[in-house]
């Protein structure tokens, strides 16, 4: 084959049989790689009503043809399995280096099966597979895991791990790989904690056939013109990263504050991407062939919170800062260290974190409950915090639930601001109207990456659409998911869309795997995802009563700020999505839609 | 009224907030290519006199677009921000499926 390898590895774990098995042809077709052919394998292969934190539940590390190439960004690789946060189908995306080496090794991807019965982590060496013995790492931070497993292995071997947050299965436990690199949402690194599995060690010498390798160098060269004069691409993201959007986010009213009690921060100009430019910025950091670099490596060189790291990125920035009334950078940086060191997800442990202080301040969380004095804004709370959640330490356990379950604990589960329990990012529903659509529709619940509407809403790109307005969201909340679903699958980084777009897409994926795909094909290729994904749900118990929004989004209108007494009208667009998506009335996809995607 | 300034503006002119009176939008970013000089002439506008695409102007968190554009009138109490399309910007991503 050409853009895959062709391989497969299954590991069981229970067993320890490591099997090689070929890829086939006609899936990989369909469903490309990464998100979509992982996807694919779990809705063949896994109940979906399985418990997601049993050894019945399998784990899939899922490169895609573009992954490893010189392709722009063809640095990812999906983690998907069934979610223990959210009981959807996960599909987790990250990039860095790790997964081009796994195909250099000679893989496509790894299937983990069932569960060792004490800590251990695999070994690649391209053909030399071994399970080995994780004891010694096991209860290490990331960076600690990486820096010895790499002792153990060859120069220029990869690592991906999970850390203390994993091991104990915090709900929103992440995946790590090259220290600072996550398949962050969704708890990922908790399924891999179940399974007693610490880490995956690769070293790859082999190399990537591409069918058409003028073609390609041609797209890729075309492709990359195209970033370059994009100014998002080749201009926000470098130089700022993705923080450059608390202030855009915060001037239109839409960044959530204090639990989503507002959307207006006082304090956003001190923790924005202009002000973590000014302080604590080293220096940029990129992915595998990735040109923009939008990693930011940073240091606060002293005071309480003195350390160095990576991020944080506009997310985790927003959901341990505004969320939780925090205005002071170096904290929420110490956090981010913390979430990255200790492995798990800050925007959902900043959201949770949220809910804890507005359960506490209410009087629903009473201060016999928790070691910290949980009120927003309080900077040392959060840190503290975020320490103890990663090893499920006093009010850390609590936290390590998600939002959902801890304000269900205290009889408030309208407190927690999430979907399908897992907690929405960093934009306001009432005040960008599409996105709250995108939100509620999701395959994993709260989440901006899989619809990004705010690059029309707000960034009006490829077009200005008003934020306010309900009217043809539904088709636009549509094309950015199956774009994403298509792009996702590919093994190229999401943020090539502010500059390139699905014919960009498959410009460089045909002459990759010598497969003709159009545009058309592309999209469908998407959409036949986005359903797959779909299917896996309602398959695993969930109805149309799962595609909506906390209560406060849809019945508490905005206190201040540019959208001032507005709600997310979601009833507006629910009904003509699932139209367009071709899905009944309640949200099943129809025979004749299965049918037209080939499921 | 009150101006922001995001991105790389904050380091063209050296400053995040600043106070100016003007009637409208265009009346506004003409006194701050007066105020900060020629040069940020060429970041804000296109050689034919309009705006940079992807320059995105908001007036009380409004986008000028659903406004009267640059003729949107302006008061006092008015807060205009100018977020550059370094934070924003324009591509052919999705323009085929909408």
């Amino acid at each position: 084959m050409y853009g895959w390898v062709g391989r497969l590895l299954r590991v069981n774990l229970t067993t320890g049989e490591c099997r090689v098995e070929k890829l086939d042809p006609v899936m990989a077709r369909d469903y490309i790689g990464a998100r979509g052919l992982a996807s694919k394998i779990l809705y063949n292969e896994v109940d979906p009503q399985v418990d997601p934190l049993s050894p019945e539940n399998k784990l899939i590390f899922m490169t895609g043809p573009l992954t490893g190439t010189s392709a722009i960004s063809g640095s990812r690789y999906n983690v998907v399995t069934k979610s223990p946060l959210t009981g959807t189908i996960a599909a987790s995306n990250s990039g860095g280096y790790f997964a081009g080496e796994l195909k250099y090794a000679g893989y496509d991807g790894i299937i983990f099966e069932g569960k060792a019965s004490e800590p251990v982590y695999l070994y690649i060496e391209n053909d030399r597979v071994e399970i080995r013995p994780a004891g010694h790492v096991w209860g290490k931070t990331t960076h600690e895991t990486e820096d010895i497993l790499k002792s153990e292995a060859p120069a220029g071997a990869k690592v991906a791990c999970i850390g203390p947050a994993g091991e104990k299965l915090v709900r929103f436990a992440c995946v790590v790989n090259d220290k600072n690199r996550a398949a962050g949402r969704s708890g990922v690194g908790a399924v891999m904690g179940s399974k007693n599995l610490k880490a995956v060690v690769v070293r790859g010498t082999g190399g990537i056939k591409i069918a058409d390798p003028e073609g390609f160098r041609q797209a890729v060269k075309a492709a990359l013109e195209k970033i370059k004069n994009n100014p998002v691409t080749h201009g926000g993201l470098p130089d700022y990263g993705t923080a450059v959007l608390v202030n855009v986010i915060n001037a239109h009213g839409a960044f959530p504050t204090r639990n989503f009690q507002t959307g207006v921060f006082p304090g956003a100009e001190k923790i924005s991407g202009e002000t973590l430019a000014a302080t604590y910025l080293v220096r940029k950091k990129g992915c595998l062939a990735c040109p923009i670099a939008c990693g930011r490596a940073t240091l606060v060189p002293e005071g309480p919170y003195a350390g160095h790291g990576e991020g944080p990125e506009y997310e985790a920035i927003w959901a341990m800062g505004a969320d939780c009334g925090v205005d002071d950078l170096a904290a929420i940086t110490k956090a981010n260290y913390y979430a990255n060191e200790l492995g798990y997800d800050p925007i959902t442990f900043g959201a949770t974190l949220a809910c804890a202080m507005e359960l506490y301040e209410k009087g629903y969380l009473p201060a016999q409950d928790t070691e910290l004095e949980l009120e927003f804004g309080n900077a040392r709370t959060l840190v503290e915090a975020a320490r103890k959640v990663g090893y499920r330490e006093g009010i850390g356990d609590l936290l390590a639930e998600g939002s959902y379950r801890l304000a269900e604990r205290y009889g408030h589960p309208e407190l927690s601001m999430s979907t399908k329990k897992q907690e929405y990012p960093a934009y306001d529903p009432r005040a960008i109207q599409g996105i709250g659509l995108n939100y509620a529709t999701t395959n994993r619940g709260g989440c901006h990456v899989r619809g990004y509407t705010i690059a029309s809403e707000v960034l009006g790109i490829p077009v200005q659409t008003d934020p306010l307005v309900t009217e043809g969201k539904a088709g636009l909340v549509k094309t950015f998911q199956d774009l994403t679903a298509l792009v996702d699958s590919t093994g190229i980084c999401l943020f090539v869309t502010f500059a390139l777009g699905a014919s960009d897409v498959v410009s460089m994926l045909a002459p990759a795997t010598g497969i003709p795909y159009t545009e058309e094909a592309g999209m469908l290729a998407g959409e036949r995802i986005f359903n797959l994904e779909r299917l896996f749900n309602l398959a695993a118990g969930l109805t149309r009563a799962d595609d909506t929004l906390a209560p406060r989004i849809l019945q508490e209108p905005l206190p201040e700020g540019p959208a001032k007494g507005r709600v997310n009208r979601l009833d507006e667009m629910l009904d003509e999505y699932y139209r367009v998506r071709g899905w009944d009335e309640e949200g099943r996809p129809t025979e004749a839609t299965k049918q037209r995607l080939g499921i | 009224m009150k101006v922001e300034l995001f991105g790389f503006l904050q380091r063209a002119t050296g400053c995040g907030r600043l106070e100016l009176e003007a009637p409208t939008v265009r009346h506004l970013l003409e006194a701050l290519v007066v105020r900060f000089g020629e040069r940020l002439r060429g970041e804000l506008f296109l050689p034919d006199g309009n705006l940079r695409p992807g320059f995105t102007i908001l007036v009380n968190g409004r986008n000028i677009v659903f406004l009267k554009g640059l003729d949107t009138p302006l008061k006092p109490e008015d807060t205009v921000s100018l977020i550059p399309p370094a934070a924003g910007g324009q591509s052919h991503a999705l323009c085929s499926y909408r």
